[in-house]
């Protein structure tokens, strides 16, 4: 079996994988880090983005031997000792997450928007920007206040 | 009980303590679980709508690389599993009841876990391969033979009603399950006869499906010493699933246990036990070995239960000032292929009339069953389809006789006088005020300064249309709840108690409530649900009950704490219990400074040698309950769209609701169960369908690119505001929250579109209203060729 070796969350990780592994496999059942989750089968519900070489990308549709050598930030990867990202901090302070089992994936998303999009994001482009994610818990109010207070606390932080 | 019951964290947005673990990816969902050794599992499913098994030939599949075992109904038959305990008819006692006209019982059917000579739908599992990864058992799966004998099959709801129906159970006289009148048709019948007005609404609240983000996984397990069996599976409450599945494992309750942390998503569509989680529990005894399975999203299209489905035909009688005189139709409600549940039609038909006065009803209330994957309750049983019918009927009714549609319900809509009130369902609505809801609804979604923005939109290009729906809802969920609180003295407060979240916020809402009444922090208390060897009593999160009875017995278990607690610190103290009195956390002696906490005196239950035995051992108390009085959610909705002329599309762009929740614990947790709710209305209203092919019966909407979600760029921030009037018929008040967003929501969108679609004089749009069906309304088309779904 061929082996792909890359950095995730700051860790150099090497492991032997069958080609068809995707990357959200190696993720989830590989290293454990079962934060990124799996929604769909077909692209559409964002519950699996994470960032490869800094974009936002989704781990299911993408092979782990596609990521070779790769630099992968997942979920696990953005609190530091303990803190909450600004973003993360916003989720929790605006309710912007019910059962959760979207949430990684949309704060992951969220982070890419800020990096594409800047700090200071109007509701609009929030919407629209989000369309790749899907949540069925919150009616999406919650997370767009999220988004726009955790991209304006990142700029202050 | 409501001035005892006030404190410092209940009615406060607290941010929820489950956050941490689960904005941090440490959250732990049903796929999360992977036990040592565990094998995987596929399930083979059936391609056709209805078909004999003639055979299945295993042999290639079992040379796959990687397959351990294939498991098929005749090997379930052989091993003598039992059928999944359904029970289709709801009894609780405050529900309208339906019996069968013919005095014969509901047509029931056993439901068996796998298949053994016949599929009744698409996507009925008939074998399980269990390989040592998911690749390998599909493709072992890949290489099972099974040899179908394709039979005719129905899948439309009335189509399958009616008597020459292809039949889904040949020992069935007919489709229909159950064929029940409820009313005073001579009384209804003289109603219509001298009305001014009779207007006529026929309608489809088509199928739709829960789509929870986290899909259904499942790991079972045996141990082969203890013959227990242990399954891992997210779900809408532990205690009844374990029951359900020793029901068809045929042993014993405690051979079985289930645990479960976090789930992701409900809303009805996990409120049943399931035929894979009780397939994998066998399988792992027959694999020696753990399996686990996980759904791909395809294949919860095709398996999750699903919901609504209900083909109405009404009829409102109206005199000459727009008074309701009576109401009479017909209601066939589209329950699958087993006899699973019946209460959506139950549930729905006893609030039909809504809030508003109605002096005289007669319906027919039928279920049939179909060729399709079955229903059950989703978010509100029955109801959002029933409020539609009524708010849109009130419209018709406003447009066809020329009355004002909000002085037409203002006239209609029931007083605080003229409550309690039992409506001629037989259901009785407790106290509310359901005028105030409205009026405040219309005023958050500025209903006076509508023409305003209606012209605006029109120098636009844009067609705008308001609605408003009222709406009742009801809570009779299962009835009995159990807590056992213990306080620990390491200063943390264990709350022991058998509902489930599948992301409403109990450990924060609960925590709200012991913590309040036994003076502790939030943070101290912690919450446990999901493990059946701990959790022995329980009923779920489902029926609006999370909140109505976990407060009853959260409320009496902690007095009781407090009570025994009392008699401790009057030991330590050294005096009478009734000096002493419980304030923030302290038990304090009147007249002097002395005072012990209640970790102390819990400490104390421990280890003082002199106490009565039943004060010994930490500070606890169990409180079981049963609760059959329901409390009724009530409220108005105001939603406004804008239609574009040209392509038919349709946006939401102002949407205003009041819900009443009796007493709020923690408005943060109620807006987002409103606003959450509103979305799944507005979802059906708008977008969803799950799109049965009535000449194949295939499953047409079996992926997210087939059946649309709302996503964030088509919803608006919502204003939601909560009203609380104290229900008199819950000790503390309550009423749920949970499915309020949601009930009202079909009727007001839709009412918002043929509104904008006034101008063309359109009476209607059916649901989901898509761009094609507005398109065609506005040019004075017939709607598009139907497959007949409905």
């Amino acid at each position: 079996m061929p082996v792909v070796t890359m950095t995730v969350n700051g860790q150099r990780v090497s492991a032997e994988v069958e080609g068809r592994t995707l990357l959200v496999q190696f993720l989830r059942e590989h290293l454990r880090l079962t934060g990124t989750h799996v929604g769909c089968d077909t692209s559409q519900c964002g519950c699996c983005t994470v960032h490869v070489n800094g974009q936002g990308m989704k781990s299911c549709t993408l092979l782990a031997l596609a990521c070779e050598g790769a630099t992968i930030t997942t979920i696990e990867g953005l609190a530091v000792d303990g803190k909450l990202h600004p973003m993360q901090e916003a989720f929790h302070e605006h309710h912007g997450l019910q059962c959760g089992y979207c949430t990684p994936g949309m704060i992951m998303s969220a982070l890419d928007m800020v990096r594409r999009k800047g700090n200071d994001l109007d509701e609009s482009t929030v919407r629209e920007q989000l369309s790749g994610n899907l949540c069925r818990c919150t009616g999406y109010h919650n997370i767009v206040k999220a988004i726009q207070a955790g991209a304006a606390a990142m700029k202050r932080s | 009980m409501h001035d005892a019951a006030k404190s410092t964290h209940i009615g406060q947005p607290v941010r929820r303590k489950e956050d941490q673990r689960l904005v941090t990816g440490k959250g732990k969902y049903s796929d999360d679980y992977c036990v040592p050794g565990q094998a995987h599992a596929v399930f083979l499913r059936s391609p056709h709508a209805h078909a004999m098994i003639k055979s299945i030939d295993v042999k290639a599949a079992l040379e796959v690389p990687g397959v351990i075992m294939v498991l098929t109904g005749a090997d379930r038959l052989a091993d003598g599993l039992k059928p999944l305990p359904h029970n289709p008819m709801s009894t609780h006692k405050a529900e309208t009841p339906l019996e069968n006209s013919d005095g014969t019982p509901p047509f029931t059917a056993p439901h068996y876990p796998l298949a053994h000579d016949r599929a009744r739908y698409v996507g009925e599992a008939v074998a399980i391969v269990i390989a040592e990864s998911v690749a390998a058992a599909k493709d072992g799966a890949d290489a099972v033979e099974i040899d179908y004998e394709v039979l005719p099959a129905v899948t439309a709801t009335l189509a399958a009603a009616a008597p020459d129906a292809p039949k889904v159970w040949d020992n069935a006289k007919s489709n229909v399950g159950l064929d029940a009148v409820v009313g005073d048709r001579a009384a209804t019948d003289a109603a219509f006869k001298r009305a001014k007005h009779v207007v006529k609404f026929e309608t489809w609240a088509q199928r739709v499906t829960g789509v929870t983000m986290e899909p259904r996984a499942a790991v079972g397990a045996y141990d082969r010493e203890s013959g227990r069996y242990t399954v891992y599976a997210g779900s809408g409450g532990a205690v009844k699933l374990k029951q359900d599945i020793a029901a068809v494992l045929d042993v014993p309750a405690d051979k079985v246990r289930v645990l479960m942390d976090d789930v992701g998503g409900n809303f009805g569509t996990r409120g049943e036990v399931y035929p894979e989680f009780a397939v994998l529990a066998w399988a792992a005894r027959r694999a020696g070995r753990p399996v686990k399975w996980t759904s791909e999203r395809q294949e919860s299209f095709l398996s999750d239960y699903q919901g609504r489905d209900l083909a109405v035909s009404a009829e409102l009688a109206l005199d000459a000032d727009g008074n309701f005189l009576a109401m009479r139709g017909s209601n066939v409600s589209n329950a699958g292929a087993h006899t699973v549940s019946y209460a959506p039609l139950k549930k729905g038909l006893g609030i039909m009339s809504s809030i508003y006065r109605m002096p005289a009803v007669f319906f027919r209330a039928r279920v049939t069953l179909s060729n399709t994957m079955m229903t059950r309750p989703y978010r509100s049983a029955g109801r959002p389809e029933v409020m539609y019918v009524m708010e849109r009927l009130i419209d018709i009714a406003a447009f066809e006789c020329g009355f004002d549609r909000v002085e037409l319900r203002r006239r209609n809509l029931l007083t605080e006088a003229e409550l309690p009130y039992t409506n001629p369902f037989h259901m009785t609505y407790d106290n509310g005020d359901y005028h105030g809801a409205m009026d405040a609804a219309l005023k958050l979604g500025d209903w006076a300064g509508f023409a305003q923005r209606r012209d605006e939109a029109k120098k636009r290009g844009r067609l705008r249309g308001i609605g408003l729906a009222n709406y009742v809802d009801t809570s009779t969920g299962a009835p009995r709840e159990r807590t056992d609180i213990t306080v620990r003295a390491d200063g943390t407060v264990e709350v022991v108690i058998g509902i489930v979240s599948q992301g409403q916020g109990h450990e924060t809402a609960y925590a709200q409530l012991a913590g309040d009444w036994l003076g502790v922090p939030v943070e101290s208390v912690q919450l446990i649900t999901g493990d059946t060897d701990i959790v022995k009593v329980g009923g779920g999160a489902h029926g609006g009950r999370g909140m109505r009875m976990a407060s009853l017995v959260i409320w009496n278990a902690t007095r009781e704490i407090i009570k025994k607690g009392t008699r401790i610190a009057a030991r330590m103290l050294e005096c009478d219990p009734s000096m002493l009195k419980f304030v923030g956390g302290r038990f304090e002696q009147d007249g002097s400074e002395k005072s012990v906490g209640l970790f102390e005196v819990t400490k104390a239950a421990q280890t003082l040698a002199d106490l009565p035995e039943d004060l010994r051992g930490p500070l606890a108390a169990t409180c079981d309950q049963v609760h059959h009085e329901a409390s009724f959610p009530y409220g108005t909705h105001v939603c406004e769209v804008e239609v574009d002329p040209e392509t038919g599309s349709v946006q939401i762009v102002n949407y205003a609701a009041v819900d009443d929740v009796g007493r709020a614990i923690n408005p943060l947790l109620i807006h987002g169960q409103v606003h959450g709710g509103i979305a799944q209305g507005a979802g059906q209203a708008l977008y969803e369908q799950c799109f049965y092919d009535a000449a194949s019966g295939q499953l047409l909407s079996g992926s997210l690119m087939d059946y649309a979600l709302p996503r964030a760029d088509t919803l608006p921030f919502f204003k939601t505001e909560i009203s609380e009037v104290p229900s008199n018929t819950h000790p503390l008040g309550i009423r749920p929250a949970g499915e309020s967003g949601t009930t009202p929501a079909l009727g007001v969108v839709i009412n918002a579109v043929v509104d904008a679609l006034s101008e063309f004089g359109v009476k209607h749009v059916e649901m989901p209203a898509t761009p094609e069906r507005i398109w065609r309304a506005i040019h004075g088309m017939a709607p598009p060729a139907s497959p007949n779904n409905r």
